[in-house]
């Protein structure tokens, strides 16, 4: 049965109930991230897409707040018509998912969603200034507020954040937006290889021209970005964002930089936009719901690294956001765990989290990277302050 | 001394065993790591807070992570109370310590552990105060981004048990936006790490609570921060107003037309007059209200984001327009803009307010906060961050009159309560320490606040680190 | 901050100028940072703030000073870099005198420290003195490293190895009486011989007298002046230290009331620092407050007194100053910028070494009192100074000289001997030393 209250009252009446009887609850927004992570076994569903609106936006004081339920691209054309946008650039995960729906605020907050400029702008979380929510025990709860600099009281608002719906109903999010860049350009240097990009990167942003996207993509998936239309060979492609005369100056210097590496040339405004989305959306994996995939987090240093040695052992594809610290990790079969994780380890630490698979594969293995046992057992005794009863979102996460 | 502010208790069971709980600590560190006699604790009694002090039962000064695993274990063992302190330059009493507790102060460890400009990251010791860093790391072009105004003093320990802020945070996000990692020691002496060079955490963000938990759910000895590239240049431009709505309102507006600068910070009359007398740094005497705008880039970007903000501040009726010709005169702008606490003190005690309004409210809460200062027969300096709202009000007293202080920190309250209801917060970056603790059921209900305090327990359920501080003394759960 | 002390207490001036200075401290702690002594031990209670506490306890409480805090008093180099960073104006200099002065009276100090202490006030002060004491020093060298064995003993064996190895040289710039201009007369200045920088190098003040008499100045040795009194100052003894300053005054006085006087020239900036300071030290002795506040008011530091003299600009020489600024000087005088602008102007290129604001540990005596802080000091300095990969230090204070000079092969010198030099004079001894042309064009 899906519950699927209209007030946030009503979300917590539902929720005590649920709470009072024992009863699992799967949480809910728009459904399209609804793969991520372990399958869930609940005895219901609750979803939070009639707790929908945008409750208060302030364009002048860039702070937004909306209910948990609405949709994502609701917000974004009224902050597009304010020539404003949400800085951590949340993935759309449909097409690689194979998912339909809307995708809710909600479920972009819960399950942390960023892009490419999360690297310099900060993470989903960064930007989640308040939040309330309904505990496991049916009681709502306020975190945060709706101003910028806020240190009063423990900071619940990260901790709801990327918890999946495992600690709390979100009913309502607070965040902070920022103005949309007056132009955007794109440096791409061509040709190099993995190790090379991954120097050139952390060139690019040693230099003070404010990269705010930048990301390799190896020949295996060159291709397929922008149609095909980006030079040939590899491409390491660098963004810069601002006002017009500023980004002019700043492209200047950093593709005479880049030059030290290879073949540079530029995009252009819209095909940069087109191409950073479809880097934020992981296009080149798209449409293969079949074929695990891996988002992994590392030092940008060895994510190229990782894959090389795995590479040796295993079918897999990649391609790097996040100065090389984002892998994007496409396996052509088996989905490597044991060994992935090894060679994080080996390398340093960051954590692997599979986003697609079959589900029979899913159930084999943990989807969300373990930790070591004092972390795991102080997550656990979180869920259970906040769930004491784990009706929510019951094996989502490892250990939770 | 005010006595307003209640502390806990002391546990008589550990006030009795004072004598071997300090022979105990004598023999777990080395001799110069702790400090137990009578007279040499009375420094240790209070921190930039002046306003409450209490002695300490002992201090500790431990050199290394497994130092402080030795004592951690140890006062958990025995249920002994231990407030963490770094440089001890809290201004809302973070490092306050009470009758049965030992002072864990992180003094001893200073060692920047490494730099890594590939990966943009250094790794430090707790103990490593904020300027510091962007000091080791400005070789290789970068900077570390959050400055307190205490940055040349205050410690990376201290800046993660507070989320600190700062000037330049308008742009770059405060301590929990450019933290990417921690060693930390739990209560029970457990060493874990939190994140590390890499990005987000893989299950729940641990990091992003312990960051601001005010000493409250383990000892950070080990921080890996996010470096930023320098920017080719930077250039703070002060701007006069009659008034000081006129330069609250220009903020609102700056802000509102998407500008960015790197820092907005306002001072009044009364600021600008302290300040200037300190650093002589060519502050306009003859305005109502002054702003400092910094913005960075290259000459040409600098131009082009100066010529908005003119433009905006001119139809907010500006007086003075004025841009560093040098980088000593850009210093001198900043040197008094950071050191207006402690130049304050020049002229009088004060104690310095943290909240945060929308900045709508600005020049509402302004002029409320001159009525309430006024209502109480005392003055006020207004010295804060314009561009995100975190308003510092310094309420001038003299310490020596009990009635001037209790006026002070009654006033203090009232102007709190004014950001809570004006839609902000009670502290944007001080914290809530021993100072604002009575006052947080004004912004939170009873049950946001319990499930604060079971968060805080899934850490440490016994109430022993740093436990007066933050949450009301009343209506805690049993341990 | 908020203090608590009696209407009587208050009642004595010491104590109501101490109670004043405590009421501007706000607690901010920024000081903590830019104290030597707290960055290197890491405690609050060797820190400026946590001094100012021990004291403000000690004074409120009308105590007798304790073995506790005469430790962490004794730790302060009284370096006043807390003075030049705190915001508040906390005028800590005259706090940490007064506290001194306190442990004097009411501390009986171990029997071995005393002793030490004693000696120390007794014989440096005083030039005879001093170069028999190193001469003495000279052939007791060996007994160091057993001294440095026992614990209290350790002053001594620091003493032996501070004590220079050359022979002395006696100079003719101390004696009593006025050197002419050698061209058209353009001022009159009194120059301190002093007590202790004459012995160890009667160079600068000879450089001093020949740079300002080619310079059209001419330079008076008073009768009867002696040691500015620094020295038993910072050990907290008041009387001697008035009577050094009475004395001085009275010299100087004579003078100024004779020939006149543009100026009171001190070359080394711990002396200068204290003179500077007589109009205070003095000012509750009726006979002296106001003779001493002239005389305080016309001391100069050489290169204050040379910045006003407006020398020409000579062409680069090539030659990298690490200019090491003294404590005295930076923070103690508040002069920054004339040395090196002098040395510039020069055709020197004058570099500044990383965190030149913390004291070398020299520091008067403290270098024999705390030799393990003062080594540890030395060494961070030196490896700063060293890194600006220069081919001279220049500095203004002669206990720097002597401390950095025992931990560095690269010469250091007085900023007056090069300056002397290059406008005319001869090229310092400590440089002559040196190979010529060490480094390819350069002309040392």
């Amino acid at each position: 049965m899906t519950l699927t209250p209209h007030t946030e009252n009503d979300a917590a009446y539902v929720i005590r109930n649920a709470a009072s009887r024992g009863t699992t609850l799967s949480i809910v927004g728009g459904g399209t991230r609804s793969g991520f992570g372990n399958s869930v076994i609940a005895e219901e569903i609750l979803s939070s897409s009639a707790l929908s609106g945008i409750v208060d936006y302030e364009p002048a004081e860039m702070v937004m707040t909306a209910k948990a339920g609405t949709p994502v691209a609701e917000i974004e054309a009224l902050l597009a018509a304010n020539r404003q946008m949400m800085s951590f650039e949340p993935m759309d995960h449909r097409a690689v998912m194979g998912t339909a729906g809307e995708p809710t605020i909600g479920g972009v907050f819960a399950a942390n969603v960023s892009g490419p400029r999360r690297f310099v702008a900060g993470a989903a979380r960064d930007s989640l200034l308040g939040i309330r929510f309904v505990n496991g025990r049916g009681e709502i709860i306020r975190a945060g507020g709706r101003v910028m600099k806020n240190v009063t009281g423990l900071d619940l608002v990260k901790l709801l954040a990327g918890s999946h719906g495992t600690l709390g109903f979100l009913t309502e999010v607070t965040f902070r937006i920022l103005p949309v860049p007056e132009t955007v350009e794109t440096i791409v240097v061509s040709a190099l290889d993995d190790h090379s990009a991954t120097q050139a990167m952390a060139a690019a942003m040693a230099m003070p021209v404010e990269v705010s996207g930048a990301a390799h993509l190896p020949q295996t998936v060159r291709a397929r970005f922008l149609d095909g239309q980006l030079p040939e060979g590899e491409a390491t492609v660098l963004r810069l964002e601002g006002l017009e005369a500023s980004v002019s100056v700043r492209s200047e210097k950093l593709g005479d930089m880049m030059r030290r590496f290879g073949a540079v040339s530029r995009l252009g405004p819209e095909p940069s936009r087109n191409l950073w989305q479809e880097i934020r959306d992981v296009a080149p994996y798209k449409g293969l719901p079949k074929k695990p995939l891996w988002r992994v987090s590392a030092a940008p240093s060895v994510g190229h690294q990782l894959v090389a040695a795995l590479r040796l052992e295993a079918g897999i594809d990649a391609f790097y956001d996040w100065q090389g610290g984002l892998v994007w990790m496409q396996m052509e079969g088996d989905p490597e765990e044991q060994r992935l994780r090894r060679y994080i380890k080996a390398l340093g630490g960051g954590h692997a989290t599979l986003v697609r698979a079959p589900d029979a594969v899913r159930a084999q293995l943990a989807a969300f990277h373990p930790e070591g046992d004092a972390v795991a057992t102080l997550s656990a005794r979180i869920k259970q302050k906040l769930d004491p009863g784990g009706i929510f979102n019951p094996g989502k996460m490892a250990g939770v | 001394m005010s006595e307003a502010i209640r502390f806990l208790e002391p546990r008589t069971a550990v006030v009795a065993r004072r004598a071997t709980i300090i022979g105990d600590l004598v023999d777990l560190l080395p001799p110069e790591c702790v400090v137990h006699e009578a007279r040499e604790l009375v420094p240790f009694e209070t921190d930039a807070f002046v306003a409450y002090r209490r002695l300490p039962l002992a201090v500790v000064l431990p050199k290394t992570t497994e130092q402080v695993a030795a004592v951690m274990k140890y006062c958990h063992r025995y249920g002994i109370p231990v407030v963490p302190r770094g440089a001890g330059t809290s201004l809302s009493g973070g490092a306050i310590p009470q009758e049965d507790a030992v002072v864990l102060g992180l003094s001893k460890m200073t060692r920047i552990l490494e730099v890594d400009p590939a990966n943009r990251t250094a790794t430090v010791q707790a103990g490593v105060t904020n300027l510091s860093i962007s000091e080791a790391v400005s070789p290789e072009g970068f900077f570390y981004a959050p400055d307190p105004s205490s940055q040349l003093a205050c410690t990376i320990g201290g800046n993660i048990g507070m989320n600190s802020g700062g000037a330049h945070c308008l742009k770059y996000g405060v301590t929990t936006n450019n933290l990417l990692g921690v060693k930390m020691v739990l209560v029970d002496g457990t060493v874990i790490e939190l994140g590390g060079k890499h990005l987000d955490a893989a299950g729940y963000d641990l990091l992003g609570l312990v960051c601001g938990s005010e000493g409250q759910l383990g000892i950070v000895t080990e921080a890996t921060v996010r470096l930023i590239a320098k920017p080719e240049g930077a250039r703070p431009v002060l701007f006069g107003f009659n008034t000081s709505e006129e330069a609250g309102a220009c903020v609102a507006d700056v802000i509102g037309s998407g500008i960015i600068p790197v820092a907005i910070e306002f001072m009044d009359k009364p600021a600008i007059e302290i300040c200037e007398a300190f650093a002589q740094a060519g502050y306009p005497l003859d305005v109502g209200a002054l702003l400092i705008v910094e913005v960075e880039g290259s000459e040409a970007e600098m131009e082009a984001m100066l010529k908005k903000i003119v433009d905006i501040a001119g139809r907010h009726g500006v007086r003075t327009v004025r841009e560093s010709q040098s980088a000593t005169e850009a210093a001198l702008i900043w040197k008094g803009r950071k050191s207006a606490f402690g130049a304050t003190g020049r002229i009088s005690d004060y104690i310095c307010m943290d909240g945060t309004v929308p900045l709508g409210k600005l020049s509402y809460v302004l002029e409320k906060t001159s009525e309430i200062v006024e209502r109480f027969g005392l003055r006020v300096a207004n010295v804060f961050h314009a561009g995100d709202g975190n308003m510092h009000p310094l309420i001038l007293f003299n310490a020596n009159d009990p009635e001037d202080a209790a006026r002070a920190e009654e006033a203090g309250n009232e102007i709190l309560k004014l950001c809570v209801d004006a839609g902000g917060c009670l502290t944007g970056e001080h914290g809530v320490g021993i100072e604002k603790r009575d006052l947080m059921r004004h912004q939170y209900s009873e049950a946001d606040l319990n499930q604060q305090m079971a968060v805080r327990a899934a850490f440490d359920p016994d109430w022993i680190l740093n436990p007066s501080k933050v949450f009301p003394l009343e209506g805690r759960p049993a341990a | 901050m908020q203090t608590n002390f009696t209407a009587e207490q208050l009642a004595d001036p010491q104590v109501a100028e101490s109670e004043k200075i405590l009421r501007r401290c706000v607690h901010c702690g920024f000081c903590t940072a830019t104290c030597p002594t707290y960055v290197t031990l890491g405690n609050e209670l060797d820190s400026p703030r946590g001094r100012i506490y021990l004291i403000k306890d000690m004074l409120e409480n009308g105590r007798a000073a304790d073995a506790q805090v005469v430790t962490h008093i004794d730790r302060c180099l009284s370096c006043l870099a807390c003075v030049t960073t705190c915001p508040s104006g906390v005028d800590y200099m005259h706090l940490v005198d007064h506290a001194r002065v306190h442990i004097e009276k009411t501390y009986r100090r171990p029997l071995i420290d005393r002793m030490i202490r004693n000696v120390l006030a007794a014989v440096l002060p005083y030039p005879k003195r001093f170069r028999t004491a190193l001469a003495l020093a000279k052939v007791s060298r060996p007994l160091a490293p057993l001294f440095d064995r026992l614990s209290p003993l350790k002053p001594l064996a620091a003493m032996l190895k501070l004590a220079p190895t050359g022979t002395l040289r006696k100079s003719d710039a101390t004696q009593p009486g006025s050197r002419a201009p050698k061209t058209e007369r353009r001022g009159r200045v009194a120059i301190l011989s002093g007590c202790a920088q004459p012995v160890l190098d009667p160079g600068i003040n000879e450089a001093t007298i020949r740079l300002l008499t080619r310079l059209g100045v001419e330079v008076v040795v008073p009768q009867g002046e002696g040691c500015c009194g620094a020295l038993v100052h910072h050990m907290g003894k008041e009387d001697p230290a008035l009577d050094f300053a009475r004395s001085n005054v009275d010299a100087w006085t004579r003078e100024i009331e004779g020939g006149g006087l543009d100026a009171i020239i001190i070359t080394t900036s711990g002396c200068g620092t204290t003179v500077k300071d007589y109009g205070h030290m003095l000012r509750l002795d009726p006979r002296y407050a106001e003779k001493a506040a002239r005389v305080a008011s016309l001391a100069k530091d050489i290169t204050e007194y040379l910045a006003t003299l407006d020398l020409p600009t000579l062409e680069s020489r090539g030659l990298t100053v690490a200019y090491h600024s003294a404590c005295s000087m930076q923070h103690g005088q508040k002069i920054t910028m004339a040395p090196k602008n002098l040395l510039k102007n020069a055709g020197f290129v004058v570099r500044d070494p990383p965190e030149g604001h913390l004291c070398c540990g020299s520091a008067g005596t403290y270098n024999i009192m705390q030799p393990e802080i003062s080594a540890q000091l030395k060494a961070r300095k030196v490896r700063n100074l060293e890194a600006t990969r220069p081919d001279v230090i220049a500095t203004g204070n002669i206990g720097c000289m002597t401390q950095i000079g025992t931990g560095t092969a690269i010469p250091i010198v007085h900023t007056v001997e090069l300056l002397d030099w290059v406008y005319g004079g001869p090229k310092p001894s400590r440089l002559a030393l040196r190979k010529a042309g060490a480094r390819a064009g350069v002309s040392l």
